[in-house]
């Protein structure tokens, strides 16, 4: 019997996309062999490294990069003072052109920034000439070098609006807006992209930050011969953020576009969280920085197998599956109460449970030092949860919800 | 010496601490180590105060990271055995005493560090091994003066003379004794104590305790060939001629031919290897009891095996065999079987008449334990000791019969580890301190 291969193709903006993952305008959509090589990987479509006018020439600060590691676990952050392209204008379309060329089936969406009203123009018509699929309009690169460009224009919402519609009058290609989350509630210069034509949104760029100081120099990293910046910040530290942007857009009424979502992306996981909260696709750099472009053939095979499992047949059908369960905080039904419950055979006796519940929960565990076990008070236990946290055996503390009549002791007071 | 860990591997490894509540690890040391704290201060980045813990409650903290059978004392207890293998704790422990070294860090010269008020007290410490140096730095932390006698060249005992060098490089010993001299410890080697009661009479000069770590130095021997050719060893004289570097000897004596080596203890496997190094054609470990039986660490018994080194077990050396011109051409052997428990709690091997051959080997090397110098009693005619020759001492404070003269290690214990050793010694200079409060309650201080 031949395999059934799930058909992971989506539509976003009217454009068809074999799967759902794509590369973010990053060093990883540098050029078209970079690309070329994703396309083989298995990645559906890219948004080409953000094409500028050659009036302004771009320098990349050196070094761009810095780790941000956790423990022996690398790069769970990753700082960077990375420009758009620095290669020509010229070199970039030919690339584009080449890509289409060479791969019809695959999309291409151009980022594009410019630096006055016009140039945004000129750049939108060029990409399009050169055969581009798509537009990605960066509104959020949150260290641009050159003044008046980046996020700067994602936080004046005027601004967004205004090169918006600059870009819509020159080309009838669909056009996504790219939002960085530096600002607090993303409708605003998301509604304002609606207004202005877009198409699509995707977000979100880097968030602002200073991941490390050098304790020798005192200059953030990256050190850039002696001066740090708040510049980008990405990878799995930040999905939480990108997670809450997408949410936050997906449950908006009036916006009713659709999203593209990124965000310490790393695994189908990751991407079908995103997809869930409201993404149609998602897009990817910092996975790719940390593993290469070979972690796409995980989240088609993940994706894929996870649909077969639930009898999923198009991955439109999970798109926001979970937005609706999002909810105010003060919609909660909090009559309902649970404990946490330990399933004491697989215990390692490290005892960890009982520090943490101790200093940071309910005091709700006495330690038996002699069995190395913990014991829970059930009437104590405030059901934060931190114990099962630090609990290094997956899944031997978990949840369970008390009875109606069953009520929690109070804190004990002293004095 | 085996690599330690890199950085890297350092922090990989402390990454699988389950940072216990009550470390049961920390329990597991005779020398009171608390890889515990160590641990959660360098998963806390507090490499510094690390290094610290280690350092603070153990001076040879380096060389118990290394020669420690973790395996059966800390990592035993540790709790990451309930997901898959325990933390290897003694690398990790070795590794920051390597680095303390590698970032210019000595807990000991550092604003942290409480310096002592120097005491009027001296101390006379008897041998510079494992016990000797511990109580030492203890003291010298106590603001006691010290003084180390040794009758070698170097200090470091067993750890310098005994350990082949595969095992232990003496560079890092080097550095130990370093932060022993940066407390302010005396050395004066090449300074045997020989005549009767010479010991004692330190007590009667210029100190006001001794401490007696003297180790066991003098072979057993099992073939009482006093007029032996060419051929038979004991362990000491093999090792140390491989110590030392002037390995004419013992490898003349090996590259070639066939060795026995007779014993089923840590030294036992430390001579094997030796004589393997040396191009030993093929060593025999020639052992009276059977695998499990073998005092020798379990690692270390792989290893040999690895190393093809053959266990020639359940047989009991009973002569040597001398060809012409007294050249040893083998050694006489009868196979045993397994009987009852002895007094040592393991079985008793019984030999099974009849069932004499000769194991055709040009070497052998006797591995069978050392003992106290005959003479050694002399030395302290006042400090009560066994029928073996050892000195009889209080286990937790290693006082002797003789107030004011105290001993440790394996003088006092038999063989033992050098972790052992080091509790010894800690042990002692506790007590010493106790007998000077007793002596001037108001202190010492000058």
């Amino acid at each position: 019997m031949p395999n059934k291969i799930i058909d992971l193709s989506v539509d976003f903006c009217g454009v068809r996309f074999l799967n759902p993952f794509m590369l973010s305008s990053s060093p990883v959509s540098n050029s078209a062999e970079m690309i070329a090589r994703a396309f083989e990987a298995g990645w559906g479509g890219v948004a080409y490294k953000t094409l500028v006018s050659d009036r302004i020439p771009i320098y990349h600060p050196s070094p761009r990069m810095h780790g941000y590691h956790y423990g022996e676990k690398r790069l769970i952050g990753l700082q960077n003072v990375e420009q758009t392209t620095d290669r020509g204008l010229q070199p970039n379309l030919r690339d584009i052109a080449w890509l289409k060329k060479r791969y019809p089936k695959h999309i291409v969406m151009a980022s594009i920034m410019g630096f006055s009203n016009q140039e945004w123009a000129d750049l939108a018509k060029a990409s399009a000439d050169a055969g581009a699929d798509m537009l990605e309009l960066n509104f959020s690169c949150p260290h641009m070098t050159v003044e008046g460009s980046g996020a700067k224009v994602g936080q004046a919402f005027d601004l967004v609006q205004k090169f918006t519609e600059t870009v819509r009058g020159v080309t009838k290609l669909p056009l996504v807006a790219k939002m960085t989350p530096n600002i607090a509630d993303m409708n605003e210069p998301a509604m304002a992209a609606k207004r202005g034509g877009a198409d699509g949104i995707s977000a979100i760029n880097t968030v602002a930050g200073i991941s490390e100081v050098g304790l020798d120099d005192y200059v953030p990293r990256p050190n850039v011969f002696g001066k740090g910046a708040m510049s980008g910040y990405s990878g799995p530290a930040i999905k939480p953020i990108g997670l809450k942007f997408i949410a936050q857009m997906a449950k908006n009424p009036e916006l009713a576009l659709p999203l593209s979502g990124m965000g310490g992306i790393e695994t189908w996981v990751d991407a079908l969280e995103y997809l869930l909260v409201g993404a149609t696709t998602v897009q990817v750099t910092t996975g790719i920085i940390h593993y290469g472009y070979r972690i796409v053939e995980d989240m088609i095979e993940g994706l894929s197998d996870y649909m077969a499992r639930r009898g999923i047949a198009r991955v439109a059908d999970l798109v926001g599956k979970a937005a609706g369960n999002v909810h105010e905080t003060g919609e909660f039904d909090v009559m309902r109460q649970g404990i946490a419950t330990y399933d004491l055979d697989r215990c390692v006796g490290c005892g960890q449970c009982y520090i943490v519940c101790r200093d940071a929960g309910g005091s709700a565990l006495s330690w038996d030092a002699e069995k190395r076990r913990p014991n829970l008070d059930d009437d104590a236990c405030l059901s934060c949860m931190v114990c099962s946290f630090v609990c290094p055996v997956t899944g031997l503390i978990s949840f369970r919800e008390m009875p109606n009549s069953w009520k929690r002791k109070p804190t004990v007071t002293l004095g | 010496m085996e690599p330690g860990f890199t950085f890297d591997q350092a922090v990989a490894e402390a990454g699988r601490c389950l940072l216990c509540h009550e470390p049961p690890c920390s329990k597991g040391c005779p020398a009171g180590t608390d890889p515990g704290t160590f641990i959660r201060k360098f998963r806390l980045r507090n490499v510094t105060g690390a290094i610290r813990t280690i350092k603070e409650n153990n001076i040879l903290g380096g060389v118990c990271g290394v020669l420690c059978p973790a395996a059966r004392m800390c990592e035993k207890a540790c709790s990451a055995c309930g997901i898959d293998r325990p933390v290897r704790i003694g690398k990790i422990q070795r590794f920051l005493v390597e680095h303390a070294r590698e970032i210019g860090f000595n807990p000991f010269d550092n604003p942290r560090y409480m310096k002592p008020l120097p005491r009027r007290e001296k101390v006379a410490v008897i041998g510079a091994g494992p016990s000797g140096l511990s109580c030492a730095a203890e003291l010298a932390k106590n603001g006691v003066g010290v003084t180390v006698f040794e009758e070698r060249d170097e200090p470091g005992g067993v750890l310098r003379y005994g350990v082949p060098s595969f095992r232990f490089d003496e560079r890092f010993l080097g550095h130990e004794i370093d932060d022993l001299k940066s407390l302010g410890v005396e050395f004066r080697c090449s300074t045997p104590l020989r005549g009767r009661g010479e010991v004692e009479a330190l007590l009667k000069k210029e100190y006001q305790a001794v401490f007696i770590g003297t180790g066991l130095w003098e072979p057993m021997r099992l073939f009482d060939d006093s007029g032996r050719g060419e051929g038979v060893f004991s362990s000491i004289r093999f090792l140390e001629a491989f110590r030392s570097g002037n390995t004419g000897e013992p490898a003349n004596a090996c590259s070639g031919k066939a060795v026995a080596i007779v014993g089923g203890g840590s030294v036992a496997i430390d001579c094997a290897r030796v004589a393997r190094k040396l191009g030993a054609r093929d060593v025999y470990l020639v052992y009276r009891r059977s695998y499990e039986q073998m005092p020798a660490e379990e690692d270390e018994r792989r290893e040999a095996l690895a190393e093809g080194i053959h266990f020639l077990l359940l047989n009991q050396p009973v002569g040597i065999v001398r060809g012409d011109g007294k050249r040893l051409s083998g050694l006489r052997l009868v196979r045993t079987q397994l009987g009852g428990e002895g007094a040592s709690g393991r079985r008793k091997p019984v030999e099974i008449p009849g069932t004499e051959w000769i194991l055709d080997v040009q070497t052998v090397v006797e591995a069978i334990g050392n003992q106290a110098p005959a003479g050694s009693p002399d030395l302290y005619p006042g400090v009560t000791v066994t029928g073996a020759r050892l000195i009889v001492a209080d286990a937790g404070t290693g006082r002797t019969s003789l107030p004011g003269v105290f001993a440790g290690g394996d003088i006092v214990r038999g063989p033992a580890t050098v972790v052992e050793a080091v509790a010894d010694g800690k042990a002692a200079a506790r007590a010493v301190m106790a007998h000077f409060e007793l002596q001037t309650p108001n202190g010492g201080e000058k």
